[in-house]
């Protein structure tokens, strides 16, 4: 085709859309719907990695940071890196801080921070009254602690607290740190001056202590030289582990990446119902101008000049849409801003990125290509001819060969653009799959459902007789309704269901099977008195208390893991740091052995391992596979023995490995315990920490109210996201009322006549509706089962039961809104003023 | 044409519609084409048209034979030569007079596309209808931009299948006026297909269809 022919061609495909928008208006909206969800997800997650990348320093608080780990750095060596940059010591630790007055009785565990003169070497502290961070390293024994401890100990600035045994002033309140990167999600922190170390009591393992040392380059002059020097340093020194900005933010930007894939499947998921609308809608909207094109074709424009309109009203339309869809993306920015820096204390801004537009663009295209190809092509049908006849036949989708392939083509880009793009294509070529697998389903059971309706099986009332002929006539829209409802139905149980099981699995091991308090750093010498308290405090308390080293797996079978093992694997958390490893004489109760045997006594000076068998499974261990331990600071080799069952979910005390008590007993160690109260008013936390200061308390409701706190929120957010699926059904489904319209109007003016009431009419919609609906809920249910039931019990390995209240909320809160917009959408058809409507177009 | 046939299927019956005709029409020629209903008047014009596919003999138009040639080649003989006129008029709903007319000079790539359909509109006496959209309009307008269409392009053929069946009798003279006058001044041929008499015999040659067959050529 000729440039001017296109251009010829272009004016009429603008005037034919700004004529007779309104007719492709579902088009619009379900496009425009589901490109701005894709655009709202693809610019915040460049938002947030621009924020994560422009940060990246100040997250990670340096432009390098040795990670000293649970030991205080060498001073020679920091004396070195001094000579060529600025270093800043930071040493966190958690431990307990309560109240002073004891009729209060407030404490909280809380991760601090003791921090030099020169915190931070990047970013803000945001923390009131002005002047307070700096009097941390000026006036002894002050603290700031954050917005949470103050409200919840009930303080006023230049309180006192304690934190272990020593009294320190509240100064001020500190609300947003710079370098968390990761850390500091949940939990209550404190900042405190660094000589604070030297007045407690830390023990390495129950307060996480962790030492740091961030770096800052004067000047960039000789950075990389700088770098390399400073690798050297420490080049034979493996407890030491250097970081650079670019993956300081590791964790969030996975926790990011999954999430963000997660929403563009919802968001295609959205397109593809959408496409079922748009194929439908165009079909008609060419069914009305049926006449117009066959005077067309008379006057000699070939058919494909006449497609070419058409593509070219539906690519007019997108581009506008595209670029709506985008900048309305940009309006959401600040409302997600606000919803994850209260967790994150990021800022994100948006910012352009034509990739995206383009993108948006083409995703859009791709949709409107592969499901207007049929329904265009079916403009081949139209004769010109037929103006002589006055009768032009219904058109039809026209499937050809080619045309089936090419659409089949362009999805399977579709699919690939979406899967690669995605951190792990394997789930999302899971779930394209499911996808197309439900849509053949449901398609089958709107025909199953015509057929068996057909059959006349029952005899009925005149409404029913009326739905069921809606339901089995040709131009019915069963089809569409089971098949775009069935989807969004399908998606939104699944993830109702998943989020439900998450959340109830956790809600029922507090009161069940975990205990009310985690206790952490008992020392040897303090374990009696411990257990004279607690058995003071309450003797009907269940106590467990187990020993507890810290060991680094650095060699399985010789080879450092971190060589083959990569981070996506599971059970990486494993090899990444220091685990905490424990000792049992007897097999845990709740821990079965899978495999091996128990401790073989006969050789008590040799280490011998109990592992976790998802473990095990993860890193293809072999019982009789061999494992070295860092275990302070000196290689032990031991053999693995036995496989256990782990269920960390339960929260009582579990470990990925156990050791044979014979061997490990003469390593220093500290305790952990757990305790569950019969009556857990008698214990009070500041008593406790009167006597040990340096024990931390964990209380579990606490935690675990913080946790499904966080979790009700991504529930939330997931929910709502994944409601726009149905929206679109939705959407589909009234505009394929009103195509039917036309038919509608002239069967209910029939009907009038014949002398049915209204409510006769308006009970067959009802009726109608509810054979459709009652099939999609009995599917989208199995498919909802089956697909969180797998991700529960293979994802999270968590244990899956059907949710009825969900089930229930979710069915009628749909099914509400259905049948609300199906009796609003047959309304209109139901007045006689309707009428002169059939005459004209 | 010569001995054209025209077969309908009908669940696999071949209904024959059109049998052995043969006719001629030379340039600046008016005929007109009567006959019973269902007698294949319609079927005749349309395969003149290029608007069906027959299913034996041969149509020439000019040196040219339409009847092998594809359809997009049909459609560029249609869009330059051919004017059409229906009995229900067909103009594009939702494009003004104007348009209805200037859309075969665009997508002829004629220059004045507006200017042009301006005029014959004009002459049409519808000089105050231009911006009006088809259901703004009353039968007899219809018809006269429907015909203005047609001929807009100056075809050297006017095909019309019953241009006033559907219009009153004072609507009737008028349309057939405008039509034969212009017929007259651009010296264009005319096949028209009509149940009315008076508009017959305004055509130089009457053929009347009876089952399929040329029964008289007058
Ligand atoms: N598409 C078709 N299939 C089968 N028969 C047809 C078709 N179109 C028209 N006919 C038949 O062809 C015959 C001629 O029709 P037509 O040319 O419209 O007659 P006229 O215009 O003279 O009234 C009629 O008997 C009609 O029923
Ligand atoms: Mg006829």
């Amino acid at each position: 085709m000729k440039i001017n022919d296109l251009s010829l061609y272009s004016k009429y495909a603008f005037r034919d859309l700004i004529r007779s928008y309104s007719k492709i208006l579902s088009i619009i909206i379900t496009l425009l719907i589901s490109l701005f969800i894709l655009s709202t997800i693809l610019t915040i997650e460049d938002s947030l990695e621009n924020e994560l990348n422009e940060n990246s320093k100040v997250l990670l608080g340096g432009d390098l940071e040795i990670d000293y780990n649970n030991r205080e750095g060498d001073r020679d060596l920091i004396k070195k890196i001094e000579n060529i940059s600025t270093v800043s010591q930071i040493v966190e630790f958690s431990t307990m801080i309560s109240t002073v007055e004891k009729k209060l009785n407030k404490t909280s565990f809380t991760r601090i921070k003791a921090i030099d003169q020169n915190y931070p070497l990047y970013g803000d502290v945001i923390f009131e009254p002005a002047g307070s961070l700096k009097k941390l390293n000026e006036i002894d024994n002050t603290i700031l602690v954050n917005e949470n401890i103050f409200k919840n100990l009930n303080l006023k600035i230049n309180d006192i607290v304690k934190v272990q045994n020593v009294k320190f002033k509240v100064i001020g309140v500190v609300k947003v740190l710079p370098d968390i990167g990761g850390a500091f999600v949940f939990g209550d922190f404190a900042l405190t001056g660094k000589n604070t170390l030297d007045k407690l009591e830390l023990n390495t393992l129950g307060s996480f202590l962790n030492y740091e040392y961030k770096i800052k380059f004067d000047d960039y002059k000789n950075k990389d030289k700088k770098i390399n020097e400073i690798k050297k340093i420490f080049k034979n020194n493996d407890k030491v582990k250097i970081r650079y900005p670019e993956n300081s933010a590791g964790g969030i930007k996975r926790i990011i990446d999954n999430f963000s894939q997660f929403l563009s499947l919802v968001s295609i998921s959205a397109m593809l119902i959408a496409g079922i609308g748009i194929a439908n809608t165009l079909l008609s909207f060419i069914n009305q101008k049926n006449s117009s094109i066959a005077v067309q074709k008379a006057i000699g424009i070939n058919s494909g000049n006449i497609k070419t309109i058409y593509y070219l009203q539906l690519l007019i339309s997108l581009i506008f849409i595209s670029l709506v869809a985008y900048g309305l993306s940009f309006l959401l920015v600040p409302v997600v801003d606000k919803y994850i820096s209260d967790g994150l204390g990021l800022n994100i801004k948006a910012s352009f990125s034509l990739t995206n537009l383009f993108i948006v663009f083409v995703v859009g295209l791709l949709v409107i290509i592969i499901f207007s190809i049929p329904t265009v092509n079916s403009i081949d049908q139209i004769k010109a001819s037929s103006l002589f006849r006055n009768v032009f036949q219904s058109l039809q989708f026209k499937y050809t060969k080619l045309s089936i392939s090419l659409s089949l083509l362009l999805l399977t880009i579709l699919v690939i653009l979406f899967a690669f793009r995605s951190s792990i294509p394997t789930y999302s070529l899971i779930y394209f799959a499911s996808f197309f697998v439900c849509l053949v389903v449901f398609f089958y059971v709107s025909q199953l459902i015509i057929l068996l309706l057909r059959k006349n099986l029952i005899k009925l009332g005149i409404s029913s007789k009326i739905a069921i002929k809606n339901i089995t006539q040709s131009k019915s829209i069963t089809p569409i309704t089971v098949m775009s409802l069935g989807l969004g139905m399908t998606l939104l149980l699944t993830l109702a269901f998943v989020g439900s099981n998450f959340k109830s699995e956790i809600a029922k091991s507090i009161p069940e099977i975990a205990p009310d308090y985690f206790f952490l750093g008992i020392q040897n010498n303090q374990k009696d008195l411990f257990k004279k308290i607690i058995n003071d405090t309450d003797k009907e308390a269940v106590t467990e208390i187990v020993p507890m080293v810290s060991a680094g797996l650095v060699k399985i079978n010789g080879i450092d893991p971190n060589t083959y093992i990569s981070n996506t694997n599971d059970s990486y958390w494993v090899i990444m740091n220091d685990r905490r490893v424990s000792w049992a004489n007897t097999i845990p109760k709740d821990n079965p052995i899978l495999e091996g045997s128990w401790w073989d006594t006969s050789q008590p000076n040799k280490l011998q391992i109990s592992l976790d068998s998802k473990v095990a499974k993860d890193f293809g261990v072999d019982i009789g596979d061999k494992f070295t331990l860092r275990i302070y600071g000196r290689e032990v080799e031991g053999e693995v023995v036995n496989f256990r069952l782990v269920n960390y979910q339960d929260l009582s005390i579990n470990f990925a490995m156990l050791l044979n008590p014979q061997f490990a007993e003469n390593i220093p160690h500290e305790y952990l315990s757990t305790i569950k109260f019969k009556n857990i008013k008698r214990f009070n936390e500041v008593n406790f920490l009167d006597k040990f200061p340096s024990v931390s308390i964990i209380k579990i409701s606490d935690y675990l109210s913080k946790v499904t706190n966080v979790l009700n929120k991504v529930f939330i957010a997931v929910s709502i996201i994944s409601a726009v699926t149905v929206i679109i059904g939705l959407v589909v489904i009234s505009s394929a009322i009103i195509v039917q319209g036309k038919i509608k109007i002239f069967q209910n003016l029939v009907f009038k006549i014949l002398g049915f009431s209204k409510k006769e009419i308006i009970m067959s919609s009802i009726i109608e509706f509810i054979i459709s609906f009652l099939s999609i809920i009995f599917f989208s249910t199995i498919f909802a089962v089956l697909a969180s039931k797998f991700i529960i019990e293979n994802i999270f390995q968590l244990k899956w039961l059907f949710e009825l209240n969900i089930f229930l909320y979710v069915t009628t809160g749909v099914g509400i809104a259905t049948l609300a917009l199906i009796v609003i959408t047959n309304f209109r058809y139901l007045s006689p003023k309707v009428y002169p409507l059939v005459r004209n177009e | 044409m010569s001995n054209v046939s025209l077969n309908y299927n009908i669940d696999n019956n071949s209904i024959n519609i059109l049998k052995n005709i043969s006719f001629e029409v030379d340039y600046k020629e008016t005929i007109s084409i009567v006959g019973e209903s269902g007698s294949g008047k319609t079927s005749l014009i349309m395969l003149i048209g290029g608007l069906e596919k027959i299913s034996a003999g041969n149509i020439f138009f000019k040196d040219s034979e339409i009847s092998n040639m594809t359809e997009d080649e049909i459609s560029e003989i249609r869009r330059k030569n051919i004017g059409i006129v229906f009995q229900s008029f067909y103009l594009i709903p939702n494009y003004t007079a104007l348009e209805n007319v200037s859309l075969s000079l665009e997508i002829n790539k004629l220059d004045n596309a507006t200017k042009k359909a301006k005029e014959i509109l004009d002459r049409f006496g519808l000089s105050n209808r231009f911006n009006n959209l088809p259901s703004q309009l009353s039968g007899g307008e219809q018809q006269r931009v429907a015909i203005a269409r047609s001929v807009v392009m100056k075809p050297e053929l006017i095909l019309a299948d019953e241009p006033t069946g559907n219009l009153d009798s004072e609507n009737t003279e008028n349309i057939s006026n405008l039509l034969f006058n212009y017929i007259k001044d651009e010296n264009a041929s005319l096949i028209m297909v009509t149940h009315d008499n008076n508009l017959a015999n305004l055509t130089k040659r009457k053929i009347t269809i009876k089952d399929g067959v040329i029964s008289e050529n007058q």
